[in-house]
Protein backbone atom coordinates (compact mmCIF):
# COMPACT_ATOMS: atom_id res chain seq x y z
CA UNK A 1 0.00 0.00 0.00
CA UNK A 2 1.14 3.53 -0.97
CA UNK A 3 1.12 5.58 2.14
CA UNK A 4 3.30 8.76 1.55
CA UNK A 5 2.41 10.65 -1.78
CA UNK A 6 4.35 12.25 -4.41
CA UNK A 7 3.74 15.95 -3.97
CA UNK A 8 5.09 18.28 -6.83
CA UNK A 9 6.47 21.70 -6.32
CA UNK A 10 7.47 24.65 -8.76
CA UNK A 11 11.28 23.07 -10.01
CA UNK A 12 10.90 19.65 -8.31
CA UNK A 13 9.23 17.28 -6.01
CA UNK A 14 8.57 15.29 -2.50
CA UNK A 15 8.72 11.68 -3.24
CA UNK A 16 8.65 8.82 -0.83
CA UNK A 17 11.56 6.97 -0.15
CA UNK A 18 12.46 3.74 -2.00
CA UNK A 19 14.98 1.22 -1.00
CA UNK A 20 17.06 2.49 -4.37
CA UNK A 21 17.69 4.98 -2.79
CA UNK A 22 20.16 3.17 -0.31
CA UNK A 23 23.12 5.54 -1.86
CA UNK A 24 22.09 8.94 -1.52
CA UNK A 25 20.75 8.64 1.43
CA UNK A 26 23.89 7.65 2.89
CA UNK A 27 25.21 10.51 1.10
CA UNK A 28 22.97 12.86 2.73
CA UNK A 29 23.72 11.72 6.08
CA UNK A 30 27.28 11.69 6.11
CA UNK A 31 27.39 14.82 5.65
CA UNK A 32 24.93 15.97 8.71
CA UNK A 33 23.80 19.12 9.17
CA UNK A 34 22.89 18.70 12.52
CA UNK A 35 25.47 19.04 15.09
CA UNK A 36 26.40 16.03 16.61
CA UNK A 37 24.97 13.56 14.82
CA UNK A 38 26.74 10.97 13.62
CA UNK A 39 27.34 9.87 9.51
CA UNK A 40 25.90 5.97 9.88
CA UNK A 41 28.13 3.21 9.55
CA UNK A 42 26.79 1.05 6.81
CA UNK A 43 24.94 1.64 3.59
CA UNK A 44 22.82 -0.87 5.34
CA UNK A 45 21.37 0.84 7.75
CA UNK A 46 19.74 3.04 4.55
CA UNK A 47 17.69 -0.12 3.88
CA UNK A 48 16.39 0.09 7.23
CA UNK A 49 15.15 3.51 7.52
CA UNK A 50 13.52 3.33 4.16
CA UNK A 51 11.69 0.52 6.11
CA UNK A 52 11.11 2.73 8.80
CA UNK A 53 9.65 5.75 6.79
CA UNK A 54 6.86 2.95 5.28
CA UNK A 55 6.28 1.59 8.78
CA UNK A 56 5.92 5.46 10.26
CA UNK A 57 3.61 6.19 7.77
CA UNK A 58 1.46 3.37 7.90
CA UNK A 59 0.68 3.65 11.64
CA UNK A 60 0.59 7.75 11.45
CA UNK A 61 3.85 7.73 13.56
CA UNK A 62 5.82 9.89 10.95
CA UNK A 63 6.57 10.47 6.94
CA UNK A 64 9.40 11.17 5.01
CA UNK A 65 10.13 12.64 1.67
CA UNK A 66 13.11 12.82 -0.56
CA UNK A 67 13.62 16.26 -1.92
CA UNK A 68 13.65 16.29 -5.23
CA UNK A 69 15.33 19.68 -7.19
CA UNK A 70 15.53 19.41 -11.40
CA UNK A 71 15.63 15.69 -10.74
CA UNK A 72 18.11 15.39 -8.53
CA UNK A 73 17.68 14.53 -4.42
CA UNK A 74 18.81 17.37 -2.63
CA UNK A 75 17.58 16.82 0.94
CA UNK A 76 14.75 14.95 3.07
CA UNK A 77 11.62 16.18 4.97
CA UNK A 78 10.96 14.15 7.93
CA UNK A 79 7.90 14.86 9.97
CA UNK A 80 8.16 12.99 13.26
CA UNK A 81 6.59 12.91 16.59
CA UNK A 82 3.03 12.84 14.92
CA UNK A 83 0.07 12.89 17.14
CA UNK A 84 -2.69 11.68 15.47
CA UNK A 85 -5.52 12.82 18.77
CA UNK A 86 -3.75 16.23 18.93
CA UNK A 87 -3.09 16.75 14.99
CA UNK A 88 0.26 18.14 15.67
CA UNK A 89 3.59 17.01 14.65
CA UNK A 90 7.51 17.52 14.18
CA UNK A 91 9.17 18.37 11.12
CA UNK A 92 13.29 18.49 9.97
CA UNK A 93 14.70 19.05 6.91
CA UNK A 94 17.87 17.47 6.25
CA UNK A 95 19.74 19.15 3.36
CA UNK A 96 22.64 18.53 0.79
CA UNK A 97 24.98 21.89 0.86
CA UNK A 98 23.64 22.28 -2.68
CA UNK A 99 20.01 22.71 -1.22
CA UNK A 100 19.11 26.38 -1.74
CA UNK A 101 16.88 27.68 1.49
CA UNK A 102 14.43 28.93 -1.09
CA UNK A 103 13.70 25.01 -1.79
CA UNK A 104 13.92 23.91 1.68
CA UNK A 105 11.23 26.45 2.21
CA UNK A 106 9.37 25.14 -1.03
CA UNK A 107 9.18 21.64 0.41
CA UNK A 108 8.50 22.44 3.69
CA UNK A 109 5.59 24.47 2.74
CA UNK A 110 4.29 21.24 0.46
CA UNK A 111 4.69 18.73 3.36
CA UNK A 112 2.73 21.26 5.71
CA UNK A 113 0.49 21.74 2.90
CA UNK A 114 -0.51 18.24 2.37
CA UNK A 115 -0.32 16.94 6.27
CA UNK A 116 -2.55 20.29 6.97
CA UNK A 117 -5.18 19.13 4.04
CA UNK A 118 -4.71 15.42 4.30
CA UNK A 119 -4.60 14.73 8.27
CA UNK A 120 -6.23 18.20 9.64
CA UNK A 121 -2.81 19.05 11.46
CA UNK A 122 -2.35 22.14 12.17
CA UNK A 123 0.17 22.72 15.03
CA UNK A 124 3.39 22.34 13.10
CA UNK A 125 6.80 22.43 15.18
CA UNK A 126 10.38 22.50 14.36
CA UNK A 127 13.35 22.46 16.18
CA UNK A 128 16.36 24.69 15.47
CA UNK A 129 19.45 23.16 17.11
CA UNK A 130 22.46 25.68 17.93
CA UNK A 131 24.86 25.22 15.58
CA UNK A 132 22.69 24.84 12.60
CA UNK A 133 22.18 27.56 9.32
CA UNK A 134 21.09 30.44 11.18
CA UNK A 135 19.26 30.92 8.43
CA UNK A 136 16.81 28.60 9.14
CA UNK A 137 15.22 30.66 11.52
CA UNK A 138 14.46 33.27 8.93
CA UNK A 139 13.22 30.63 6.97
CA UNK A 140 10.89 29.45 9.75
CA UNK A 141 9.69 33.00 10.17
CA UNK A 142 9.48 33.66 6.19
CA UNK A 143 6.43 30.30 6.60
CA UNK A 144 4.89 31.91 9.60
CA UNK A 145 7.08 30.05 12.49
CA UNK A 146 7.30 32.01 15.31
CA UNK A 147 9.73 30.89 18.58
CA UNK A 148 7.88 29.69 21.52
CA UNK A 149 10.57 28.08 23.71
CA UNK A 150 14.56 27.28 23.85
CA UNK A 151 15.17 24.18 25.57
CA UNK A 152 18.72 24.57 27.52
CA UNK A 153 20.94 21.96 26.33
CA UNK A 154 18.19 19.82 24.90
CA UNK A 155 20.41 18.26 22.38
CA UNK A 156 23.71 16.09 22.86
CA UNK A 157 26.74 16.53 20.71
CA UNK A 158 29.56 14.32 21.58
CA UNK A 159 29.88 14.49 25.57
CA UNK A 160 28.67 18.52 25.90
CA UNK A 161 25.18 19.52 24.55
CA UNK A 162 23.36 22.53 22.91
CA UNK A 163 20.14 24.88 23.05
CA UNK A 164 16.99 24.35 20.62
CA UNK A 165 15.25 26.68 19.57
CA UNK A 166 11.21 25.28 19.54
CA UNK A 167 9.01 27.05 16.83
CA UNK A 168 5.55 26.62 16.42
CA UNK A 169 3.05 27.23 13.40
CA UNK A 170 -0.31 26.96 14.19
CA UNK A 171 -2.93 26.79 11.77
CA UNK A 172 -6.19 28.58 12.85
CA UNK A 173 -8.49 26.35 11.21
CA UNK A 174 -11.14 24.39 12.28
CA UNK A 175 -10.70 20.81 13.84
CA UNK A 176 -12.34 17.95 11.59
CA UNK A 177 -15.15 16.29 13.84
CA UNK A 178 -15.47 12.88 15.50
CA UNK A 179 -17.59 10.99 13.43
CA UNK A 180 -18.12 6.50 12.44
CA UNK A 181 -15.68 5.88 8.99
CA UNK A 182 -16.29 7.74 6.41
CA UNK A 183 -19.02 9.69 8.08
CA UNK A 184 -17.55 13.26 7.20
CA UNK A 185 -16.18 12.11 3.84
CA UNK A 186 -12.79 12.41 5.63
CA UNK A 187 -9.86 12.71 2.92
CA UNK A 188 -7.50 10.99 5.29
CA UNK A 189 -10.09 7.55 4.87
CA UNK A 190 -9.33 7.45 1.39
CA UNK A 191 -5.85 7.54 -0.06
CA UNK A 192 -6.89 8.13 -3.32
CA UNK A 193 -8.60 11.19 -2.76
CA UNK A 194 -7.18 14.53 -4.13
CA UNK A 195 -6.52 16.80 -1.49
CA UNK A 196 -5.93 20.40 -2.96
CA UNK A 197 -5.21 19.68 -6.31
CA UNK A 198 -2.72 16.63 -5.51
CA UNK A 199 -2.92 13.28 -5.11
CA UNK B 1 20.82 0.51 43.07
CA UNK B 2 18.99 1.92 45.76
CA UNK B 3 15.81 4.09 43.98
CA UNK B 4 14.16 4.26 47.77
CA UNK B 5 15.10 7.17 50.31
CA UNK B 6 14.67 8.60 53.56
CA UNK B 7 14.89 12.30 53.86
CA UNK B 8 14.24 13.27 57.24
CA UNK B 9 10.47 13.04 58.31
CA UNK B 10 10.19 12.02 54.02
CA UNK B 11 10.01 8.74 52.38
CA UNK B 12 10.24 8.04 48.75
CA UNK B 13 9.44 4.95 47.77
CA UNK B 14 8.70 2.93 44.29
CA UNK B 15 4.94 2.04 44.44
CA UNK B 16 3.92 -1.49 45.64
CA UNK B 17 0.74 -2.37 42.97
CA UNK B 18 -1.29 -4.54 45.36
CA UNK B 19 -0.50 -2.31 48.66
CA UNK B 20 -1.02 1.31 47.69
CA UNK B 21 -4.13 1.33 45.44
CA UNK B 22 -6.26 3.00 48.11
CA UNK B 23 -3.53 5.63 49.18
CA UNK B 24 -2.98 6.35 45.17
CA UNK B 25 -6.68 6.31 44.66
CA UNK B 26 -7.16 9.07 47.69
CA UNK B 27 -4.24 11.11 45.78
CA UNK B 28 -5.38 10.72 42.07
CA UNK B 29 -9.12 11.35 42.86
CA UNK B 30 -8.34 14.85 44.15
CA UNK B 31 -8.91 17.19 40.93
CA UNK B 32 -7.02 19.71 42.12
CA UNK B 33 -3.68 18.26 42.78
CA UNK B 34 -4.23 17.12 38.74
CA UNK B 35 -5.09 19.72 37.16
CA UNK B 36 -1.80 21.18 36.23
CA UNK B 37 -0.81 17.65 34.39
CA UNK B 38 -3.80 17.83 32.88
CA UNK B 39 -5.57 14.70 33.55
CA UNK B 40 -8.75 13.83 34.87
CA UNK B 41 -9.21 12.79 37.99
CA UNK B 42 -8.99 8.66 39.10
CA UNK B 43 -12.49 7.99 40.87
CA UNK B 44 -12.41 4.25 40.09
CA UNK B 45 -10.47 1.50 41.92
CA UNK B 46 -10.34 -0.43 38.53
CA UNK B 47 -8.39 2.89 36.64
CA UNK B 48 -5.93 3.01 39.82
CA UNK B 49 -5.42 -0.30 39.65
CA UNK B 50 -4.60 0.16 35.85
CA UNK B 51 -2.23 3.00 36.16
CA UNK B 52 -0.42 1.12 39.03
CA UNK B 53 0.50 -1.50 36.27
CA UNK B 54 1.52 1.12 34.12
CA UNK B 55 3.43 2.43 36.12
CA UNK B 56 5.33 -0.92 36.77
CA UNK B 57 5.68 -1.35 33.34
CA UNK B 58 7.19 1.97 31.91
CA UNK B 59 9.66 1.42 35.47
CA UNK B 60 10.69 -2.40 34.20
CA UNK B 61 10.55 -1.00 30.39
CA UNK B 62 13.32 1.95 31.80
CA UNK B 63 11.39 4.48 30.36
CA UNK B 64 9.59 6.00 33.64
CA UNK B 65 9.76 6.04 37.39
CA UNK B 66 7.18 6.58 39.64
CA UNK B 67 8.30 7.92 43.33
CA UNK B 68 5.19 7.91 46.08
CA UNK B 69 6.05 10.70 48.65
CA UNK B 70 5.42 9.71 51.98
CA UNK B 71 5.72 11.27 56.09
CA UNK B 72 4.50 9.31 58.61
CA UNK B 73 3.08 6.45 56.01
CA UNK B 74 0.57 8.99 54.60
CA UNK B 75 0.90 9.92 50.73
CA UNK B 76 1.65 13.29 50.32
CA UNK B 77 2.22 13.33 46.18
CA UNK B 78 3.56 11.35 43.79
CA UNK B 79 6.66 12.27 41.54
CA UNK B 80 7.53 10.70 38.64
CA UNK B 81 10.11 10.65 36.14
CA UNK B 82 8.83 9.70 32.24
CA UNK B 83 10.08 10.04 28.73
CA UNK B 84 13.16 8.95 29.64
CA UNK B 85 15.74 9.67 26.52
CA UNK B 86 18.62 7.81 27.60
CA UNK B 87 20.70 9.22 24.48
CA UNK B 88 19.92 12.91 24.89
CA UNK B 89 20.19 12.31 28.90
CA UNK B 90 17.16 14.30 29.49
CA UNK B 91 13.37 13.40 31.14
CA UNK B 92 10.28 15.03 32.24
CA UNK B 93 8.99 15.82 35.45
CA UNK B 94 5.47 15.18 36.34
CA UNK B 95 4.20 15.78 39.89
CA UNK B 96 0.83 15.70 41.81
CA UNK B 97 1.53 16.62 45.21
CA UNK B 98 -0.99 17.62 48.15
CA UNK B 99 -0.62 21.22 49.93
CA UNK B 100 1.69 19.27 52.84
CA UNK B 101 4.30 18.85 50.02
CA UNK B 102 4.77 22.56 49.69
CA UNK B 103 8.09 24.64 48.50
CA UNK B 104 9.35 23.58 52.31
CA UNK B 105 8.86 20.27 51.95
CA UNK B 106 9.96 19.90 48.37
CA UNK B 107 12.76 22.14 48.89
CA UNK B 108 13.76 18.23 51.33
CA UNK B 109 12.42 15.94 49.15
CA UNK B 110 13.37 17.21 45.72
CA UNK B 111 17.34 17.35 46.12
CA UNK B 112 17.65 13.62 46.69
CA UNK B 113 16.11 12.74 43.63
CA UNK B 114 17.96 15.23 41.19
CA UNK B 115 21.25 13.51 43.05
CA UNK B 116 19.81 9.84 41.79
CA UNK B 117 18.48 11.72 38.23
CA UNK B 118 21.71 13.20 37.67
CA UNK B 119 24.72 10.92 39.32
CA UNK B 120 22.92 7.63 39.44
CA UNK B 121 21.29 7.86 36.05
CA UNK B 122 23.66 9.70 34.57
CA UNK B 123 20.71 12.66 33.26
CA UNK B 124 21.63 15.82 32.39
CA UNK B 125 18.22 18.00 31.86
CA UNK B 126 14.92 17.39 33.62
CA UNK B 127 12.01 19.64 32.15
CA UNK B 128 8.45 19.65 33.43
CA UNK B 129 5.41 20.84 30.96
CA UNK B 130 2.72 21.72 32.41
CA UNK B 131 -0.15 24.02 32.79
CA UNK B 132 0.56 27.64 34.12
CA UNK B 133 -0.70 28.01 37.31
CA UNK B 134 0.55 31.07 39.98
CA UNK B 135 1.03 27.86 42.85
CA UNK B 136 3.22 25.57 40.53
CA UNK B 137 4.80 28.61 38.74
CA UNK B 138 6.42 29.74 42.14
CA UNK B 139 7.13 26.17 43.35
CA UNK B 140 9.17 25.68 40.23
CA UNK B 141 10.69 28.95 40.52
CA UNK B 142 11.55 28.33 44.61
CA UNK B 143 12.91 25.13 43.62
CA UNK B 144 15.42 26.54 40.68
CA UNK B 145 13.88 25.64 37.54
CA UNK B 146 14.04 27.96 35.16
CA UNK B 147 11.35 29.00 32.90
CA UNK B 148 11.82 27.92 29.22
CA UNK B 149 9.20 29.03 27.05
CA UNK B 150 5.13 28.18 26.43
CA UNK B 151 4.50 25.72 24.08
CA UNK B 152 0.88 25.92 22.24
CA UNK B 153 -1.70 23.58 21.74
CA UNK B 154 0.11 20.32 23.19
CA UNK B 155 -2.99 18.45 23.75
CA UNK B 156 -7.17 18.40 23.93
CA UNK B 157 -8.44 18.95 27.26
CA UNK B 158 -11.87 19.09 28.45
CA UNK B 159 -12.39 19.70 24.66
CA UNK B 160 -10.01 22.55 24.77
CA UNK B 161 -6.07 22.91 23.43
CA UNK B 162 -4.02 23.16 26.23
CA UNK B 163 -0.73 25.39 26.02
CA UNK B 164 1.54 23.72 28.48
CA UNK B 165 4.47 26.03 30.30
CA UNK B 166 8.33 24.60 29.87
CA UNK B 167 10.35 24.92 32.82
CA UNK B 168 13.78 22.63 32.91
CA UNK B 169 16.38 22.12 35.34
CA UNK B 170 20.26 20.92 34.60
CA UNK B 171 22.88 18.89 36.27
CA UNK B 172 24.94 22.39 36.08
CA UNK B 173 22.42 24.18 37.32
CA UNK B 174 23.31 22.57 40.64
CA UNK B 175 26.44 23.79 40.51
Amino acid sequence: MKFTPELPFAGGRLRPLQHEDADILFQLYSKPEIPGQKPPAAIESMTKLVDYSVQMAATQRGMMWLVEVDGQVQGIVSAFDWQPSWLRLMLRVDGLPSLALAQRQTALQTAMDFLGSKYHIFNFAYQWIAGQNPEIKTMLHQLGFSLRATLRDGWRVGEGFADVEQYHLVLDKQKPKAGRLGEFDNPAQDLNKSVGGRV
Amino acid sequence: MNWNFTLGDYQLRLPNSEQDVEALMGLLQQESLCAHVPCAPLTEVHRVVDELRRMAMRFEAREAAFWLAEKDSQLLGRIGLQRINWMQRSAQLQWELTPALGLPAMQQVLPALLRFAFDELNLHRLEMRLVSTSAQDALLQGLGFHFEGVLPAQLEFMGKDVDLALWSLLKTDLN
